[in-house]
């Protein structure tokens, strides 16, 4: 009954949107701010990775700075060391990601909680390390420089406004996989692991083969990130990867709500605008406020602003589309014995 | 595995043994339980019959024994593979999924016996909405057939006790088990609520699960079962009908000084 | 090169680092104990003391031990506080909420040092007036002999502190089992407040420590609390003893690993070993083991 009084509303909601995105690049005049957008897009895709381990399953993973550092080297180095373009680094960065993120996955089964989090972050610092350091490969300190920009046939992205399309994109099919991944059996199974794992596993769930699963699906997701962000910089260096990106990833999603959708992309924007805003201050000053800013944060909306919108919404209110279940409209009757 | 019992013999225990450290929870127990039956596992508080429960089901991995179920070998296997063979079980607390709906929760048993991967999802081919449909079909009628229909979509953590403890039967229901393993059923609950299931355990039997439960209330225990086992300190100490057990020398003598309810 | 004099060299020098990665640890550890916290901004602990011990010494040309028992004052000021802002509000939440918070307490504090202090290296003048002291034969500088011995004479301090003292018995009830601490009438808020400040506290003696051999920056915070953590988990996480251990055993394997392995990945080998630890024995040299399912 909501379903049907909510439908003309939530199509109008969405055509908005829709048209917003559509013109964009036109209604923000500013380059600066388009690469900003950019940024967002491309750190959303990140968090919507992470919102798959850590908001679905409920595994910490402090690393997915390091898939992301995996998908943009790999990006880098085939494209300047091998000429490969756009596409090919495309199809080769997330998978290639992802089998770190099998490498990952799959040793730290018999781990939970504080013990995982921390060999995710041993991970991902000897990530870090290796790719600052194994000068003859990934260029060290220096990094890699000249990635091409993306060249799709005769469509050259070459600009922050053409780029946006490209990123947009991108970030709508990795969305929509992930609303449809997490209203399946798949999805289903994943909560159940998160909710509680013995009772998943006796439920006739394979806990092992979902968690590695799922640490595959989000390094994937980092990996795609980094591949995008690689063309869109021009320019990777270890530096940027740190475990701090992690954590800003994983703050991301807290903020926006651990397991929604939305919320990933919300909590990734926000929190690419706001230390952009504050960059008119000197730039320590900006990070120190945004340090404050999270602690507030973490204490006054736990459940970030998704669970905050959840709570506030009522029937009438507009629900955030890709949140909601699927749920069947009507159970069917059967005769009974 | 003796033949002359093999064709109905569904569960099939021998030498188990469990030890924690240096305790030992379960020992040396043999159980043959038959298609169809309704067995009860009895004993005092500490007697290893949640132990005997986690061994069958695989969430421990016996020290000494192995497990047979439907005439393989089931020992060291990990539970969901048990479960896809058709044994499931409940928890004396339940373990319910609290932050999904009751339907949702009841659709995981199913995760078993349902096939759709990656692909199909993201694609969202034909053969998956179908296959989620049949899921979601199946849920309802075990929603209804323990009486919680009308609370699918209520979140688990917000219904009532005893209400939860119907759900989780639920949940194991829907995949049709051959073999059911409950955990308590009825505890906390009252007479009214123990008489209900009483009917719940008769209809699932009716179906053709096997039951295996244990359980503390013996008016439940003398009502429902075929054949009752009692453990006492890890040990089988006797078997027969309800009856035979009640005048047991032994088993009463287990059981002075100790919590029970007797009719 | 593999000479008993260079060995043993290398092998107080990585006693020297492995103590002060044993203090933070420590640290570390003692919060994890007594209310299961990561505590993200424990390098912060030591960054902060050990620019306050340069200022006081150089700019505001202090003698040493006054400048010293200053730090141990501010310390105190400073766990306070951070329990206070960071921790206590969150108490309840989930594990993930506290860990975030206490990120961006290490933000704020990184950036906040950076605006304060300013982003050039420091170095506090040298306690001692030699360059080093030998003996049997081993030329290593006195502040590593003043690290090591440090940190036993705190190791005696703090076992006579939780064994033998009321308020050390309190702390320990407090860490094991906080409702029946409660109930016991332990005023169990303050005797977590007095944990926060005993664990600033080891920061700032890490820092003041030091601050004469080191270049203090306002991100060298970051490698301590990752060390902590190495260590704390080679040692088991909720063991004491075994952040000491874990520390030392880090300090002295990295150096031996840097001298002779490789100079360049340094830092790696205390991860390798966090790895390596986690997943051949998760709960690591003291640490009880990381249950069974059930």
């Amino acid at each position: 009954m909501s379903l049907r009084k909510g439908l003309p509303v939530k199509t109008l909601f969405y055509l908005t949107v829709a048209i917003v995105l559509a013109a964009l690049p036109i209604l923000i005049r500013s380059n600066y701010w388009i690469g900003t957008v950019n940024l967002a897009i491309i750190y959303s895709i990140a968090v919507l990775g992470l919102n798959i381990i850590l908001g679905l399953t409920g595994q910490l993973n402090i690393a997915q700075a390091a898939f992301w550092g995996i998908g943009a080297y790999t990006a880098a180095l085939l494209n300047t060391r091998l000429g490969w373009p756009f596409w090919a680094t495309f199809l080769v960065a997330p998978p290639t990601a992802a089998a770190f993120g099998v490498i990952l996955g799959f040793p730290t089964l018999r781990l939970s909680g504080r013990y995982l989090a921390m060999a995710t972050i041993g991970f991902g610092i000897i990530i870090n390390l290796i790719l600052n350091n194994w000068k003859e490969f990934t260029g060290g300190v220096d990094g890699i420089p000249g990635i091409a920009s993306p060249v799709l046939g005769p469509l050259r992205f070459s600009t922050n406004a053409s780029f946006y399309y490209l990123a947009l994109v991108c970030l709508i099919l990795a969305a929509l996989t992930q609303v449809r991944i997490k209203n399946s059996r798949m999805g289903r199974a994943f909560r159940a692991i998160k909710d509680n794992e013995l009772a998943a596993e006796l439920s006739g769930v394979d806990t092992f083969k979902y968690r590695v699963v799922a640490f595959a699906l989000c390094s994937a997701y980092g990996g795609l990130a980094g591949q995008l962000f690689a063309h869109r910089t021009k320019y990777v260096s270890a530096e940027t990867f740190f475990i701090d990106m992690s954590i800003l990833f994983i703050c991301m999603l807290m903020i926006g709500g651990a397991g929604s959708v939305a919320g990933s992309i919300v909590g990734a924007s926000l929190l690419t605008f706001i230390p952009e805003w504050l960059r008119f201050l000197q730039g320590p000053w900006a990070m120190a406020i945004f340090g404050l800013a999270i602690v507030v944060i973490m204490i006054f909306m736990p459940t970030g602003l998704a669970g905050l919108v959840k709570s506030l919404g009522s029937k009438m209110a507009v629900r955030l589309g890709p949140d909601a279940h699927r749920e069947p409209t009507e159970l069917p009757r059967k005769a009974s014995h | 595995m003796r033949a002359e019992t093999q064709a109905n013999t569904i569960l099939e225990i021998q030498g188990l043994t469990k030890l924690f450290g240096g305790l030992l929870a379960l020992d040396s127990v043999d159980l043959s339980l038959q298609i169809g039956e309704i067995r009860a596992l009895i004993g005092p508080n500490g007697s290893g019959k949640t132990t005997l429960l986690n061994l069958v089901s695989g969430v421990y991995t016996p020290t000494r024994g192995s497990v047979f179920f439907k005439g393989r070998s089931v020992t060291n296997k990990r539970p969901h593979l048990l479960v896809q063979e058709g044994m499931k079980r409940t928890f004396q607390t339940a373990r319910l999924f609290r932050d999904l709906t009751v339907l949702e929760n009841v659709m995981i048993g199913l995760h078993g016996q349902t096939r759709g991967g990656l692909a199909g999802i993201v694609l969202s081919l034909p053969g998956i909405k179908k296959e989620e449909g049949m899921i979601c079909d199946k849920a309802a009628e075990a929603l209804q057939f323990v009486g919680l229909h009308g609370q699918a979509k209520a979140l688990a953590r917000n219904l009532p006790y005893g209400q939860q403890r119907l759900l989780e039967i639920a949940r194991a229901l829907i995949s049709n088990p051959s073999l059911l393993l409950l955990d308590e059923p009825a505890a906390g609950m009252n007479p009214s609520e123990t008489s209900d299931l009483v009917s719940l355990l008769d209809r699932i039997r009716q179906r053709g699960t096997t039951i295996f439960l244990v359980e503390h209330d013996m008016n439940l225990v003398m009502e429902i079962s075929d054949v009752v086992t009692v453990l006492n300190f890890g040990r089988k100490i006797a078997e027969g009908s309800p009856a035979e057990i009640q005048n047991n020398e032994e088993v009463i003598q287990a059981y002075l000084g100790k919590k029970a309810r007797y009719a | 090169m593999f000479d008993v004099t260079t060995l043993a060299q290398f092998f107080v020098t990585g006693l020297a680092m492995g103590s002060v990665y044993a203090l933070v640890a420590l640290s570390f550890a003692l919060l994890y104990k007594a209310v299961g916290i990561l505590n993200f901004a424990v390098g912060e602990s030591v960054m902060v003391p050990a620019f306050i011990v340069v200022i006081l010494l150089t700019v505001l040309k202090l003698p040493f031990l006054p400048a010293y028992l200053m730090i141990i004052g501010v310390m105190v000021v400073f766990g306070a506080v951070f329990q206070r802002t960071v921790y206590h509000p969150l108490r309840g939440r989930p594990f993930i909420s506290v860990l975030v918070s206490t990120i961006g307490a290490s933000l704020f504090l990184r950036n906040t040092s950076l605006l304060v202090f300013g982003a050039d290296p420091r170095v506090s003048p040298a306690l001692f007036p030699v360059q080093s002291v030998g003996f049997f034969g081993v030329f290593v500088p006195p502040q590593y002999l003043l690290i090591i011995t440090t940190l036993i004479v705190l190791v005696v301090f703090q076992y006579w502190l939780f064994e033998k003292t009321l308020l050390g018995k309190k702390m320990q009830a407090t860490a094991q089992d906080r409702d029946m601490a409660r109930l016991l009438g332990i005023p169990v808020d303050r005797i977590i407040l007095i944990t926060f400040i005993y664990a600033a506290i080891l920061g700032g003696i890490a820092g003041i420590l030091l601050s004469p051999i080191f270049y203090v920056t306002s991100d060298m915070g970051f490698m301590f609390a990752l060390k902590a953590f190495a260590s704390s988990i080679a040692g088991g996480l909720g063991s004491i003893p075994g952040a000491i251990v874990g520390g030392l055993f880090i300090g002295v394997v990295e150096l031996f690993c840097a001298a002779y392995i490789s100079a360049t990945y340094k830092d790696v080998f205390a991860f390798i070993i966090l790895i390596a630890v986690l997943l051949l024995r998760p709960q690591g040299f003291f640490g009880e083991k990381v249950s069974e399912k059930v």
